[in-house]
Parts: C-alpha cells; sequence; structure tokens
C-alpha cells in the first residue's frame, strides 16, 4: 500500500468532499426496490425459469426422431 | 520538513473528519435491511447444474475468459500464452492467438465480436483484430507501471483497463492514447466491470475497497468499505443499481449504490478459500462465485444462502461468466479446463 505525498492527500480531502455531497436514498426503499427488480427478472431468467431452458444451446441435439 | 508534516497531518485529519461524516451520513439512510425487504421472498431450495461441457485445449494454467455479446463464442487466456476463441456450441475452438507474453491476466471480447484484447505482466494491453484472416495486433496500450488486472471494451474505439500500478484507464483505441486515468485506490487494481448504461464503472482492489466512478468526469463518486483482503473479482447487477464483490477474506458482499452502503455478506464459516470470480444470472438472484477450493459456490442473493455448488474443476477456479442471454455459466480454472454448466 502506497504512502500519499501531500499533492494527493490534498487529492483524497477533494475526492472525500466530492464523495460526501452525493444524495444517499432510504435503504428501506433502494432495497425494496432492488428485491422488486430481482423477483421481476425471474421469468427473463434461464436459471430460474425453466421454460426457457429448454431450448439448452449446449445439449447435444436427440439423434432419435419421433415419426 | 516540519512544515510538510505538519500539512499532512492537518490533511490526515481533515480525511478522517470527511470520513466520519461519510459514515454518518450513510448511518441516517441505514433504516431497512435485505432481510426486511426479502422477507417475503420464497426460498429457491438447491440449485443443481448440469455440466454440459468440457473444453480442452489449453496447456497451462486459465487465468481470465469472457463471453461474446452473441452468447456463443467466448474468449479464454492461459498462461500457455494463448487466447483461444470458442464455439460453444460446438465446444470447437475457432481462433488461436498467439500471446507476445505468455503471462496474460486478463481477456476480454469487443461488443462488436471484432475484436480482443489482453494483458498481464507485460503491464500492456494488447488488442487484436481476429476477424482478419489470422489474428492481427491492432493496437498496444503501454502507459502502465504495473500488470494489468483487468480489461473491458465499451467499444470498438474504447477500453478500460485496471492495473497493479493502483490505477484505472480509459484508452482511444484510433489513437492508441490514454483518455482518462482514474486515480483514488491505494492499492492494485484487481477488477473492473462497466455499468449498464456505460456512463459509470466500478473498481475492486488491493486496498479492499471498491469504487464507483464517473466514466467522463473521471472523478470517483462513490467508495465501498467491509472487506478485510483484496477485492478480486466485481460485478453490476443489470439494473446499475447494486454490485457484488468477491474478496481473498473468504466472502462476497453487496453493496447498493443508492443508499450508498453494504447491504449483506455472503460468507460461510466451511469455506476458508478466497473468492477469485464473480458473475450474476440474469435478475440477480443467483451470485456464481469461484473460489480458492476448486469450486464454483452458487448463493442466494436476496436469502444470503448457499445454494449450490459446481464441482469438478482440478484446481483453484480463476475465471467465471454468465453470457448476455442467460442461459448458463462457464468456469475457468488453473487446471486448464473450462467448464459450461446449465
Amino acid at each position: 500500500m502506497e504512502e500519499l505525498d501531500v499533492p494527493q492527500m490534498k487529492r483524497e480531502v477533494e475526492s472525500l468532499q466530492r464523495q460526501l455531497g452525493m444524495g444517499r436514498e432510504k435503504a428501506s426503499v433502494t432495497v425494496t426496490e432492488l428485491v422488486k427488480w430481482v423477483e421481476g427478472g425471474y421469468c427473463e431468467d434461464p436459471f430460474l425459469n425453466p421454460e426457457l431452458m429448454r431450448a439448452n444451446p449446449w445439449v447435444e441435439k436427440s439423434k432419435c426422431v419421433i415419426l | 520538513m516540519a512544515a510538510e508534516k505538519a500539512e499532512m497531518d492537518k490533511l490526515k485529519k481533515e480525511c478522517d473528519a470527511l470520513r466520519t461524516q461519510i459514515e454518518a451520513a450513510r448511518k441516517a439512510v441505514n433504516d431497512g435491511s435485505m432481510s426486511a425487504s426479502a422477507g417475503g421472498v420464497a426460498g429457491l431450495g438447491r440449485i443443481q447444474l448440469k455440466l454440459r461441457k468440457n473444453l480442452k485445449g489449453h496447456l497451462a494454467k486459465i487465468y481470465a475468459m469472457h463471453w461474446s455479446a452473441d452468447s456463443r463464442q467466448m474468449v479464454s487466456a492461459s498462461q500457455d500464452g494463448k487466447l483461444l476463441i470458442w464455439d460453444t456450441f460446438t465446444g470447437n475452438k475457432l481462433v488461436a492467438v498467439p500471446l507476445k507474453s505468455a503471462w496474460v491476466m486478463s481477456v476480454a471480447f469487443a461488443p462488436s465480436g471484432n475484436l480482443v484484447a489482453s494483458g498481464g505482466l507485460d503491464n500492456i494491453c494488447t488488442v487484436y483484430n481476429i476477424k482478419a484472416a489470422s489474428p492481427k495486433t491492432l493496437r498496444e496500450l503501454d502507459a502502465h507501471t504495473g500488470y494489468l488486472s483487468c480489461c473491458r471494451f465499451l467499444s470498438d474505439t474504447e477500453i478500460l483497463t485496471a492495473s497493479g500500478d493502483t490505477t484505472c484507464c480509459l484508452w482511444d483505441l484510433e489513437t492508441g492514447k490514454q483518455k482518462t486515468v482514474f486515480t483514488n485506490h491505494i492499492g492494485d487494481c484487481m477488477s473492473l466491470a462497466l455499468s449498464p448504461d456505460m456512463n459509470t464503472f466500478i473498481s475492486g482492489a488491493c486496498d479492499s475497497l471498491a469504487k464507483l466512478w464517473d466514466l467522463r468526469e473521471g472523478a470517483c463518486k462513490q467508495t465501498f468499505s467491509g472487506h478485510t483482503s483484496d477485492i478480486n473479482a466485481i460485478a453490476f447487477f443489470q439494473n446499475g443499481h447494486a454490485i457484488i464483490t468477491g474478496s481473498d477474506d473468504c466472502s462476497c458482499k453487496m453493496y447498493d449504490l443508492r443508499s450508498d452502503q453494504e447491504v449483506i455478506t455472503y460468507q460461510d464459516p466451511s469455506l476458508n478459500a478466497g473468492v477469485t470470480s464473480v458473475a450474476l444470472s440474469n435478475s440477480g438472484r443467483l451470485i456464481f462465485a469461484g473460489y480458492d477450493d476448486f469450486n464454483c459456490h452458487i448463493w442466494d442473493s436476496l436469502k444470503g444462502e448457499k445454494i449450490g455448488v459446481l464441482s469438478g474443476h482440478d484446481n483453484r477456479v480463476s475465471c467465471t461468466g454468465v453470457p448476455n442471454d442467460g442461459m448458463g455459466v462457464c468456469t475457468g480454472s488453473w487446471d486448464s479446463f473450462l467448464k459450461l454448466w446449465n
């Protein structure tokens, strides 16, 4: 881990001031919205929607055909 | 000498005060939790995936892999000194790119599919045109003073790199020059990921911090702490609002960008191996994390539980990736094989 010199420390102070200034939203809202968004994505997620996995690109096509 | 030390002390005090204020600002919005928000979410049970393909071809440790945007081709990098481009539907190797330096640590596929990039202990990011009759070196991006740990294309004309020299860099491929240098980490940068809207990116470093950067302004917007060792892997949720990190401290963490905090830690007392790589399923519900214990473990991102494992490699899992269509997951290992699972 490198030691900073004076100019780098000054930039770190400026950076921290900028980072402090961001608008933080309430976690009760943002985390709930994140959960909703994840749940809304299940139908498009092949790991969670078996219908999508039917057309599995990594499985050998069957050699037998039902006539 | 004394004056400089006095100024340093003053600046250090300012930094400490600002960090304390940032922690206070985080606490002020920490009125929720994942267990509260995900309380009503149904558990998934055990996830069991099948090994669909075992891709053999490399002759030494695989260090990196990256899916093409077409979800069919994939590029892998090995310290046997080659990049291999695979057609994962057939298992065939399409292109072999011989490397000038065998000590490769990262590889990337351009979204267009026309270019791949790699780099490592040579400190250089080399970009290759793989659509030419034989792979042609397009650019050698040579300005980092430390190893290249990660690279990602924004397009055929811009690429982002992360380096052991503690900086990340945005390059213009038309001129071969650096556009922006992102300086703020105090340890080797190990990993980066682009936000879905391409306005920001995140980096993980050996200073155990993850940082969110504004791509165009070059400034660090947010810093996420909590890990107690190197962050080796990092990924965005596809809505751009949360990130997952993987660390040598044997845990993964989720950070929520909007409330600027750590939301959940994924760790298990039986897991005493560092995390090398992370990838998310398309909805973000599943985290695929590669570990030094030769396995890729599957975590339920909302419940914080380990719900599956991909076993089969004979050495450390060094890289993991889910293609854009989300149809499966690829693991690459020091055992020289790549495995496809779904």
